[in-house]
């Protein structure tokens, strides 16, 4: 849940989420799921001329499977808590009985 | 004997003393038929059976059958017959008194031979108001059934019935019936095919010929001899009638009726006027009568519960029906006279025939209750002959209609298969296991400890308490997940329930039973595998938590445990091991968290009133404070012996080589008494030298900007580091700042550290806070004097250096820490020592001012900010070199 817990906090922050199809969409993050499910508004696809089909395209709903990346907002990272957060995710992890 | 107060006549010749009941009323042109269709002599065969005939079947014992429908389930299959054809039940029920009467009369004279119906029908007829028209399809048997029919149709004896029935089936299609049935039905009972038969047959199946009694009998009644072994066998046999399809039964029943019935009435109506021609009389029928009797024995045990609800109303309709039969026969008595001899015409008149059957057809099925609604055609034609009036397409129409009203109503009952299989209760089960499912995958609402739900959503919780947004209680989002969703189902459901009746109060219970439902789902520790016993494998429940592993790869803790404990002494021998650093310093975040958590369950310390537990637990928790920042301590290793001349750094000061060390240092700062703080800052100072950041400032000492890497280390050191020892330093007294400068004289190498911004910023941070004690506290002479003494030898030490402690050139304006390191040792100088001081560092000052005068007012006036800081410790300021 370490990742949806983040990318919660970036809601409404402007990200750029890098499919594995290798297109790169940037966007308004406007919700995300458990499953990492991106929901992107007021969308730009960086490399516009090579896929003029998504010119049109306002919003997009994206599967979380198909993302490779997303580039974050440095600003809106806390690292410090981040590295924490990550911490307790790993030792809640550690603690589960296999 | 007779219902009807016919006298059967022929029938009770040969055997007087076996009178029949209406249900039973044996039907001699069957048995005739039927052998005739086999081709066997009638006449011997019946005088055969009569010779032979040895009574046994009147021996067999009778008067225990009162209960063979508790046995053999007779009750049930009695009523599928019946529902067929409840709607004579109102007619029906005028005469049930007479007919029930009758029914216990014959039952109790009845020898044994004679097993009829009648005796279970009674009690069945008051089930008939209750049918729905769908039994049928309740019955598993329901379609088997009309295989069965399918098959004796197909390998029926009658060989122009057959022939007729195939045309007709091609040609009729769906409303077939009527000639047919007539023909075929007629046969055996030598009469016209009765209302009753069509509407059996119909219901049986529209598109398939309707089954024809003789074939159904005929193997039944090869020879005497079989028929009567059937009879012998007749009560035992009453299993079948349960597998047997009652259809078949309710054709033989009404042939029995028309019998009786019909015998007054001119016989040339009857099919089996064919036979009887072709036969002498109905003379020597009296054995075939018999043989037909049997015959009726067999059946009704065979279907002996359903003969007296099929058989009475049958008779009833008959009653009815009659007339319109007689008219249909005058109307048309062309198509009559065709039917009852197939053989010759019906191939050329068939599609004639096919009208009157539809019309009773549709007569009998609209008032069935359960089978439609009323629907416009069924509605309007009450009488067959009305839809032999009718045109052939709206014909046509009506009857695709029917069929389609039929498929329907099949529709729908396959569909309303599943109606009520579960109960509210089980609905509401199931909700709860759906709702958990989303409870837990959106993590445990009601956790008893809001630092578990914490921890699933840790980032965002503390981001946003960070981020001042409207704080929220930790566990509050999470529960807020459910109530929103919650709420939102409610919604919908109120939106349908106000158009019920207490939509309201069930949303509320669906509420309140969602809750005990998440409460229950927490109590209860969750089985992450499921084992059904005799299962080969075991089920693993997943959710979006708690993913289903697809690997299962079991650690094996006991090697586990031998390498840690083979490597420990390897890494307490190591610790400039890079790894064993990192993982001293995650042991240190970990604890470090740990008392974080501790901290938040800190609870205002307890009075003196205050109860027990309370103070139990103050007392606790201190304790476990104590083991916690001890734990701490060790993880930091600061108390290691310091190696001197040692080649392998401390390994504190490792430690803070790490940016993660580092960025530890105020938390630890926040977790220690000061006396570690103390010991922490000695330790700094005293490898003030051999810290990271001032080795690595040191490697490029002219370069304006330090290799980003030392940049980034500088800064962080700058922003986590120095403020923790700037706070305590700020607090400490006069002695221990004398302590430190001693240290760094002693101990350090100035020449390095001055030239370095931490360390100009470590020294002007102790020289600085003198000179405070001194300003505000006024010390006690002597250790003042302790004070100048050190600083003497400090400033005799770093003189050298002045020249060299810019670093940086003029331009690059980020020399504020120097002038301020200069302001605080001019501050604590003496007036000679400030003499020097100002003589190492003319040069810069002239220059800085000189520049700042080329700059912008705003840089400028920092810049001049800065010099003026270190001008005026000494009394100066940059005023009097301008002027």
């Amino acid at each position: 849940m370490l990742f949806f817990s983040f990318f919660k906090t970036l809601v409404d922050h402007e990200v750029t989420v890098e499919l594995k199809n290798d297109i790169s969409i940037k966007g308004t993050l406007k919700s995300v799921d458990q499953f990492l499910n991106i929901k992107l508004d007021d969308i730009q696809v960086v490399e516009e001329l090579k896929y003029p089909h998504l010119s049109s395209v306002k919003n997009v709903f994206i599967r979380g499977s198909v993302v490779r990346y997303v580039h974050l907002p440095g600003a809106a990272v806390d690292t410090a808590l981040l590295e924490d957060a990550t911490r307790r995710e790993a030792a809640s992890q550690a603690s589960k009985p296999r | 004997m007779s219902f009807f107060g016919f006298d059967p006549g022929p029938k009770n010749r040969g055997h007087p003393s076996q009178g029949l009941g209406f249900g039973t009323a044996p039907d001699p042109f069957a048995s005739i038929s039927q052998k005739r269709e086999i081709g066997q002599d009638d006449d011997d065969e019946s005088i055969d059976f009569d010779d032979t005939y040895d009574g046994l079947g009147d021996q067999l014992e009778e008067a225990d059958d009162d209960f063979n429908d508790d046995t053999f389930g007779g009750g049930e299959s009695a009523t599928k017959p019946v529902g067929k054809d409840f709607d004579f039940y109102g007619s029906t029920s005028q005469v049930s008194n007479a007919i029930n009467e009758e029914a216990i009369q014959h039952n109790r004279q009845q020898p044994a031979s004679k097993i009829t119906a009648a005796p279970s029908s009674p009690p069945k007829q008051a089930s008939k108001p209750f049918k729905t028209g769908y039994e049928a399809y309740k019955n598993p048997s329901y379609i088997p059934e009309l295989q069965v029919d399918a098959s004796l149709w197909g390998t029926g004896p009658p060989k122009p019935s057959n022939d007729y029935g195939a045309q007709q089936s091609q040609q009729g299609g769906y409303g077939a019936g009527p000639s047919q049935q007539r023909s075929s039905v007629g046969a055996p009972s030598k009469k016209m095919m009765s209302l009753e038969e069509v509407e059996a047959a119909m219901r049986a199946q529209p598109k398939k010929p309707s089954p024809i009694p003789a074939p159904q009998q005929q193997p039944q009644a090869p020879s005497p001899f079989g028929m009567l072994q059937m009879q012998q066998q007749a009560p035992m046999i009453t299993r079948a009638p349960q597998q047997q399809d009652p259809i078949p039964y309710s054709h033989a029943m009404p042939q029995q009726n028309i019998q009786g019935q019909q015998v007054v009435p001119p016989p040339d109506f009857s099919s089996g006027q064919i036979r009887i021609q072709q036969r002498p009389a109905q003379q020597p029928s009296h054995h075939k009568h018999r043989s037909s009797q049997i015959m009726q024995a067999e059946l009704p045990t065979q279907a002996s519960p359903t003969p007296q609800t099929a058989a009475p109303p049958q008779i009833l309709q008959r009653g009815q029906n009659m007339p319109h039969q007689a008219s249909e026969a005058h109307v048309s008595p062309q198509p009559r006279q065709i039917l009852q001899n197939p053989n010759r015409h019906s191939g050329q008149l068939a599609p004639r025939p096919n009208e009157p059957p539809v019309p009773v057809q549709m007569q009998q099925r609209g008032p069935l209750p359960g089978q439609n609604g009323p629907q416009g055609p069924m509605q309007i034609i009450h009488h067959p002959s009305m839809i032999m009036n009718l045109p052939e397409e709206e014909r046509n129409l009506y009857l695709e209609a029917e069929a389609k009203r039929a498929k329907r109503n099949h529709k729908i009952l396959l569909l309303s298969k599943g109606n009520g299989l579960m109960t509210p209760q089980d609905k509401n089960f199931i909700t709860r296991i759906q709702l958990q499912q989303l409870m837990t995958a959106t993590g445990n609402v009601n956790e008893p400890d809001p630092d578990a739900s914490l921890s699933e959503d840790f980032y965002y919780q503390v981001y946003n308490q960070i981020e001042n947004r409207p704080r929220q209680n930790p566990q509050q989002p999470l529960s807020n997940f459910a109530q929103t969703y919650l709420f939102r189902t409610g919604g919908r459901q109120g939106g349908i329930g106000r158009r019920y009746r207490g939509g309201d109060s069930h949303m509320q219970r669906m509420e309140q039973q969602v809750q005990r439902a998440v409460e229950a789902a927490k109590a209860k520790p969750k089985n992450k595998q499921l084992v059904i016993e005799g299962s080969l494998g075991k089920i693993s429940f997943s959710n979006a938590k708690t993913p289903k592993p697809l690997l299962n790869i079991k650690r094996h803790d006991s090697t586990d445990l031998g390498n840690r404990q083979s490597k420990k002494p390897q890494a307490a021998l190591s610790t400039t091991d890079r790894k064993a650093i990192l993982k001293n310093i995650e042991a240190v975040y970990s604890t470090l968290m740990k008392m974080e958590d501790h901290d938040r369950r800190q609870r205002p310390p307890p009075t003196a009133e205050s109860d027990p537990l309370a103070i139990q637990y103050a007392i606790d928790w201190e304790q476990t404070f104590r083991d916690l920042n001890q734990k701490l301590w060790t993880d930091l290793k600061v108390t290691e012996p310091i190696m001197e001349e040692s080649a392998i750094l401390h390994p504190f000061i490792t430690f803070l080589s790490y940016p993660k060390g580092k960025k530890a240092m105020p938390r630890i700062f926040n977790h220690i008494d000061e006396n570690q703080r103390l010991t922490i800052l000695t330790m700094v100072i005293v490898n003030l030298d051999v810290l990271d950041v001032i080795r690595l400032a040191q490697s490029q000492p002219q370069s304006p900007h330090s290799p980003s890497i030392a940049h980034e280390q500088i800064d962080l050191f700058l922003q986590a580091v120095i403020p923790s020892l700037f706070s305590y330093v700020t607090e400490a007294p006069l002695n221990i700042v004398i302590g430190m400068l001693g240290l760094v004289i002693e101990r350090v190498n100035l020449n390095v550290v001055a030239r370095t911004r931490v360390g100009l910023e470590i020294l002007t941070m102790i020289l600085s806070r003198a000179a405070i004690i001194k300003a505000l506290d006024a010390p006690e002479d002597d250790i003042w004097d302790q004070w100048l003494t050190v600083y003497d030898r400090f400033f005799d030490m770093v003189e050298p250096f002045l020249g060299d402690i810019f670093f940086t050139s003029v331009n690059a304006g980020q020399d504020q820490y120097v002038w301020q390191f200069l302001a605080a040792s001019g501050s604590g100088a003496n007036p000679e020592q400030q003499q020097r001081l100002v003589l190492a560092v003319k040069d810069r000052v002239m220059e800085t001012l000189q520049q700042s005068k080329t700059l912008p007012p705003e840089m400028a006036s920092q810049r001049r900010g800065n010099v003026n800081l270190f001008m005026q410790a000494i009394g100066l300021d940059v005023d009097l070199l301008d002027g």
